[in-house]
């Protein structure tokens, strides 16, 4: 027996049936910990209704290994070794805050010719950083190409910083009062010098071109194509006060228009000598964070030419005790690594051991405005953001 | 800094994508810059930090590596040995001798540190790297196996004057 419906009240009724349909229960997904965008081990509990991220809540702690523990069972140079590990891309940038700060304890005075080793190892480990975003964030966004480019010229920066240290990666190469001075050869024997080996300038400047002349590829092939921009033109915007409210270091922060480098304000290294850019961004978007590193890899190249132009000649390290004791007091020093700013808060009561070691690294703070950042946004805007930040998930657990 | 958005003023993706095309055509027509690895090697710089070679006839077990050692990834034993005096009416004199020098490469973490505190020189890096292994334990390499490393030694790279 069927009943003869009002066809006005038919239609509130599907209507409902559809709004009732439409109100769809929030999809808990996880991201990761396994995923390619996450670099590393990050794992993002992500509500989502349909194609819009409701709320996102990042787990961190996969990679924890406890650097700041293990700092204090091991000797000051023994913790020159471990702390390139923190952010395994720029290994020889994290060394420098710390060995700065033991240095700064034991008022020790470096010589200019490991100061300008030291900037010159700096730079580089930027380049190389950028360049290893310059491939992975294209390619997040679906591009593959740029991949091969970047790295193919990053090598060549690798190549300089292993012909110089012996190590890619993880350079080891200071030590409190300069660089490394010898290798192989003990007290009893001839030393084996660390100093720059030959041919050192020479390769340096070509490989300077090169990076430049990737610089210019990069901006044919990523910079200037629609389809790279219409995913990051105003998408992830950071306002300036919020960057800062959350302790946003680096490029990211540099890209919201704020211009605060800290190459300018803290003298670890002597940038005070050469000139150069601070490149600031204008709308804090995923975009203007990629122009803001682009840009650096070119300040970075100035900053090298100028300085292997200009190295002066002298010892690698300057006198130090036999056996490393640093006196009683606590120091914090902070340096631009590539990835914003990287701190070392030093307590020392004395001896080889430091008492505390606190480590503020730059990928934590920038991670944490995640989930204000993501919020609202489309899950495939997702990714494009998460990238953009470039953040290492050692250098977020260290 | 420039700002190069919207370069053409348009949304057209074509001109951004055959600017793109020509840089990969170029690639395309270059050598390619990697190394076809197991056929082809590349000779690592003599810097380049490979594995540690031992010379245990300049090692007098002072243990300094083994303290030194991040890891503790060096094991080191020896004894006390008797000499003869070299003079007739000489005092005896003890020698310390290697018994034990074992370095385990699944634990290094190649940081260089017993390297540069060996005050005998008995220690030094080659850039040797082919010596991965099926089982982990193989990695322990004993006293002669890292003794043969020192064959891979290079000599050190001139300097910039």
């Amino acid at each position: 027996m069927t009943q003869q419906l009002d066809p006005v009240a038919a239609m509130h009724l599907s209507d409902a049936a559809v709004s009732v349909e439409l109100e769809t229960p929030d999809m808990t997904l996880n991201i990761g910990p396994q995923h390619p965008s996450t670099h590393g081990v990050l794992r993002l509990v992500a509500r989502v209704d349909g194609e819009r991220v409701e709320s996102v809540e990042p787990v961190i702690g996969y990679m924890h290994r406890g650097y700041e523990k293990i700092s204090e069972v091991r000797t000051f140079a023994q913790i020159t070794a471990l702390i390139n590990r923190i952010d395994w891309v720029s290994g020889f940038a994290n060394e420098i805050p710390f060995i700065v700060g033991v240095e700064r304890l034991m008022d020790i005075e470096v010589p200019e010719r490991a100061q300008y080793i030291r900037l010159i190892l700096t730079e580089m480990t930027r380049i190389s950083s950028h360049l290893l975003f310059m491939s992975s964030y294209p390619l997040e966004l679906g591009a593959a190409t740029p991949l091969m480019y970047a790295l193919r010229e990053r090598e060549h920066v690798m190549d300089i910083i292993e012909g110089l240290t012996g190590g890619r990666f993880h350079p080891n190469f200071n030590r409190v009062g300069g660089v490394k001075p010898a290798a192989g050869g003990g007290s009893t024997q001839k030393k084996v010098s660390m100093d720059l080996q030959a041919g050192f300038i020479a390769a340096t400047d070509a490989a300077m071109d090169k990076v430049l002349s990737v610089c210019d590829e990069l901006d044919t092939l990523v910079t200037g194509n629609e389809f790279f921009q219409a995913r990051t033109v105003g998408v992830g915007v950071i306002p300036a006060e919020k960057a800062i409210l959350y302790g946003v270091s680096g490029p990211n922060l540099r890209a919201s228009g704020v211009n605060f480098d800290l190459r300018k304000h803290e003298q670890v290294l002597p940038y005070d000598q050469f000139e150069f850019d601070i490149p600031v961004g204008a709308n804090g978007d995923c975009y203007d964070r990629y122009l803001v590193r682009l840009a650096e890899i070119r300040q970075s190249v100035r900053i090298i030419k100028q300085a292997v132009s200009s190295i002066p000649s002298g010892p690698l390290q300057a006198k130090v005790p036999r056996v490393l004791k640093v006196p009683r007091g606590q120091t914090y020093v902070r340096a631009e690594n590539p990835k914003g700013e990287m701190g070392y808060f030093i307590v020392s009561e004395g001896g080889r051991i430091p008492y505390r070691l606190k480590i503020r690294s730059a990928s934590f703070s920038n991670l944490s405005i995640l989930p204000w950042l993501l919020e609202d946004q489309l899950v495939p805007d997702l990714v494009a953001i998460m990238g953009s930040l470039d953040f290492v998930l050692g250098d977020v657990d260290r | 800094m420039t700002d190069t958005r919207k370069t053409n003023g348009s949304n057209n993706p074509i001109p951004g994508f055959i600017k793109g095309m020509a840089v990969t055509m170029k690639a395309l027509l270059t050598k390619p810059p990697t190394v076809n690895y197991p056929l082809e090697k590349e000779t690592p710089v003599a810097r380049a930090r490979g594995v540690i070679a031992l010379d245990p006839e300049a090692c007098t077990v002072c243990m300094l590596c083994a303290r030194e050692c991040p890891d503790w990834c060096i094991y080191i034993e020896g004894h006390k040995e008797e000499v003869p005096p070299a003079k007739e009416g000489g005092r005896v004199r003890t020698r310390a001798t290697l018994d034990r020098f074992d370095i385990d490469y699944a634990l290094c973490m190649y940081c260089g540190i017993c390297v540069e505190v060996c005050p005998f020189d008995a220690l030094f890096w080659s850039p040797e790297y082919e010596y991965s292994e099926y089982d982990v334990s193989e990695m322990l390499h004993p006293m002669e196996r890292l003794t043969d490393w020192l064959k891979t030694v290079p000599d050190p790279p001139p300097l910039e004057s």
